[in-house]
């Protein structure tokens, strides 16, 4: 073999690798600075010049347009308490106290990103939504079938996440939204 | 085997080099398919006011559906574009101003503006702001304006639509 020849081999594997190692850590979420609090996951740097290359690339991809923290906090979930997958052919109750922040909702999406198909045309629960009970906290079910009291339907897809959008953060949870009070995510059950 | 030894170095440095531009063409990549989506439904410099998110509409991954969106996809090559964003009284509203590499160059909320009307100027190097309007220098001549105005409930939409329609994206001759 000539000598041009294995450096062109060698040159378009370099390239494929790069390439391919590339798309596989941007779609495997792996990226510096991800905060992770209980089920959820999230980031202080997106939409910022102090963003690194990789997570650009993953917001870009997985929440183009997204705003920079003081603006908005986007925690994802798409394990349950336990650690299990989120299952759209399971029925989950997400409970919590107060959110520091002006307003919050909580928004499920499939594959890469999108609203979720379903009966009832719902795709979020914001705060006000909520279930609200005497001792102060909030809860709402995720299920396939219809539930009582605040329902997000999961259209029966076989895997979704949850974004919790959390605008004007308190200072406290943007200083340290790894110790912050966010909601539990609890499995009662599949079908 | 010592012939592939450079070879090999060829590649590990290809990879590197690969690795390091995927990552950051990605970016302006997926920000230039989002801005011809949009300069398809509307010319540049002028807001289109999209409808609420649902299932069946979705232009951009993870939309909220409780959020109304309107986008400006932006030149400042010729002159600087102005913002001019209506306030909705009593809710919560935001432009943000994203650049073709997605950084977000400036965001102003109700909460900013204490209630009154942004006006905005989105300049490159060697522009000027008009007299009244906050300056945004940008590092890329490309980019979006969004506004993001929150629903109480779907019923709203009707109203809040007949305010956001009243914002302006628009771009004036340059100012030397």
């Amino acid at each position: 073999m000539r000598s041009w020849q294995r450096y062109a081999i060698c040159i378009v594997l370099g390239v494929v690798v790069g390439a391919a190692f590339a798309v596989y850590q941007v779609r495997s979420g792996i990226a510096d600075g991800t905060i992770t609090n209980g089920a959820w996951t999230t980031g202080k740097s997106f939409g910022t010049t102090d963003a690194d290359a990789l997570t650009r690339a993953r917001v870009a991809i997985g929440g183009l347009l997204a705003l920079p923290a003081k603006e908005a906090m986007y925690f994802t979930a798409n394990v349950d308490d336990d650690g299990e997958p989120l299952n759209g052919r399971c029925t989950y109750i997400v409970s919590g106290g107060k959110l520091d922040g002006r307003w919050w909702s909580v928004t499920m999406y499939e594959g890469a990103g999108w609203l979720v198909k379903n009966a009832a045309n719902r795709w979020s629960i914001p705060a006000h939504a909520t279930t609200h009970h005497d001792d102060g906290t909030w809860s709402f079910t995720v299920s396939p079938d219809e539930q009582p009291g605040a329902w997000l339907p999961t259209g029966g897809v076989e895997a979704f996440d949850l974004t919790l959008r959390l605008y004007h953060p308190e200072p406290g949870m943007l200083a340290a939204p790894g110790k912050a009070l966010l909601p539990t995510i609890q499995q009662q059950g599949c079908a | 085997m010592r012939r592939w030894l450079l070879p090999l170095l060829a590649a590990a440095i290809t990879a590197w080099g690969a690795y390091q531009a995927a990552l950051l063409l990605t970016p302006f990549a997926l920000m230039r398919v989002a801005m011809s989506k949009a300069d398809g439904l509307l010319a540049v410099n002028s807001f289109s006011f999209g409808e609420m998110a649902t299932a069946d509409n979705q232009s951009v991954v993870r939309p909220s559906p409780d959020l109304s969106y309107s986008g400006c996809v932006f030149d400042v090559s010729k002159g600087p574009v102005l913002l001019d964003i209506t306030p909705v009284p009593d809710h919560y509203w935001s432009i943000s101003i994203f650049d073709a590499r997605t950084d977000v160059a400036a965001v102003r909320s109700d909460r900013d503006s204490g209630g009154k009307p942004a006006r905005l100027a989105l300049l490159k190097a060697g522009q000027q702001a008009p007299q009244g309007y906050e300056p945004v220098m940008l590092r890329y001549d490309q980019g979006v304006a969004l506004m993001r105005i929150l629903l109480a409930n779907p019923g709203e939409y009707a109203a809040i639509d007949a305010i956001r329609r009243q914002s302006t994206c628009r771009q004036v001759d340059a100012f030397k």
